[in-house]
């Protein structure tokens, strides 16, 4: 087939194109990982009593990882684009991951010095990062589809933002089912979870993110 | 092909800035973030006139009319980008002339596809050039060849400024390929596209509806940039 061929069938009866391809693929896809990670959490690990629902505990975690997620959906989306700039996206995650941090630090500062150890290690310090690991999986796999419907020209970047959102997901679900209270808690080993899941997505992005 | 030579070296500079590339991004000089600053700052506050990139400053407003469903438009755009991405191909396909032609068409199907990731506030040529120069890695990379990716690192050219209007002849046939879609959408993209009827007369003609045919339409066509792709001449 000559250039000029293919030009008039791609150009015949063509129409507009597709408006915010990026939102329309990766909003379902970290839904569909959120939902899937939240039942998947509460069968394998059981939810947390209601009555913590009436602490903070709960909501810092769901706030924090909720925040990133839209930060690192933000970056999946710049990265889906060729040749775009990612704009504040790595500052906006990164600001968030900082604010976190800023609040395990003065959660305990506030702690009695004999019990700061205990705040962070929390009782599931080792078990934590792994089962969001293990919860984000899901939305990995629908953050991988995604982006690989778009356009990624970086695609070890891509996969890494992918993982960041999906680890993101895997964390707001694994927050029903996570007893732990303290903020130094959540800004250490959620943190490292969900940078775990980021670097699985990093790893796999250049074999998987082909187009 | 060398009419880029001639531009002063700053424009040039500021040309190269504007792809964020991984490729691209290893300046020993460390120019390029300086550089692509100045390239975007020259987007927003110049005027088009005051542009030296005439091409992108011709194509641009072609190029949003099309993006808003003006297909006349889009053919011109596809046939201007077709004859810059030509030239820039070559350059970095000088050992393999006979492989420009099918990087040219998987480029544009490649663009064609992914239309909706252009981002307005960018110069098309830019956009283009970053899918160009995925494609040519991943054709680099399926081949197992490694040689031609660093020169391609600090050339001129990526804004697409040389022209090359002889289409040599691609040696893969799309429409071969076609033949290998499943039946609906083959016949979506024969009646469509290349007999030239309506999305209405093909419905008719098919006993499906309007929207089945765009579908079809559309699915055939990522399936052909995948069979492209699994394909591989040699």
């Amino acid at each position: 087939m000559k250039t000029d061929t293919l030009i008039e069938l791609l150009a015949r009866d063509a129409g507009a194109a597709p408006r915010a391809p990026a939102a329309r693929r990766l909003w379902p896809a970290a839904l569909i990982g959120l939902l899937v990670s939240a039942c998947a959490a509460i069968a394998v690990f059981g939810a947390i009593p209601a009555a913590l629902y009436a602490t903070p505990a709960p909501w810092t975690k769901l706030a924090y990882a909720g925040t990133l997620a839209l930060a690192a959906g933000w970056l999946s989306a710049r990265l889906s684009r060729p040749a775009a700039p990612l704009a504040g996206a790595p500052r906006a995650g990164a600001a968030v991951v900082l604010a976190m941090a800023a609040l395990g630090a003065a959660s305990l500062a506030a702690e009695p010095a004999g019990s700061r150890v205990a705040a962070l290690l929390g009782h599931s310090w080792w078990s934590c990062p792994v089962s969001v690991l293990a919860l984000s999986l899901p939305a990995l796999a629908a953050a991988l589809w995604a982006v690989r419907g778009l356009a990624p020209t970086r695609p070890r970047a891509a996969g890494f933002a992918a993982g960041l959102l999906a680890g993101s997901v895997g964390a707001c679900g694994y927050a029903l089912s996570c007893p732990e209270v303290s903020p130094a808690f959540v800004a250490v080993w959620y943190t490292l979870g969900i940078a775990l899941t980021g670097a699985l997505g990093a790893a796999l992005g250049p074999r998987v993110l082909r187009w | 092909m060398q009419a880029s030579a001639t531009l002063p070296l700053s424009s040039a500079h500021a040309f190269v800035g504007t792809i964020r590339e991984p490729l691209a991004g290893r300046d020993p000089e460390g120019r390029r973030g300086q550089a692509s600053g100045i390239a975007r700052t020259a987007c927003r506050e110049m005027p088009a006139d005051a542009h030296p990139d005439d091409f992108e400053s011709s194509l641009k407003p072609l190029w949003l009319r099309a993006q808003a469903g003006d297909d006349a438009a889009y053919r011109r755009c596809l046939t201007l980008l077709a004859a810059r991405l030509r030239a820039y191909l070559r350059r970095r396909l000088s050992a393999f002339p006979d492989e420009v032609e099918d990087l040219v068409q998987e480029t544009l199907l490649a663009m064609h596809l992914q239309r909706g990731t252009y981002d307005p506030a960018l110069p098309v040529s830019a956009w283009a050039v970053a899918i160009a120069r995925h494609k040519l890695v991943d054709h680099w990379r399926r081949r197992g060849r490694r040689e031609g990716l660093h020169d391609a690192i600090d050339d001129v050219d990526e804004q697409l400024l040389a022209v090359d209007a002889d289409d040599g002849g691609a040696r893969r046939d799309l429409e071969t390929l076609l033949q290998d879609l499943p039946p609906a959408q083959q016949q979506a993209i024969v009646l469509t596209k290349l007999e030239g009827l309506s999305v209405a007369e093909a419905a008719q003609r098919t006993g499906a509806s309007a929207s089945a045919i765009k579908v079809q339409v559309h699915r055939g066509l990522k399936r052909l940039a995948a069979l492209v792709r699994r394909e591989d001449p040699r």
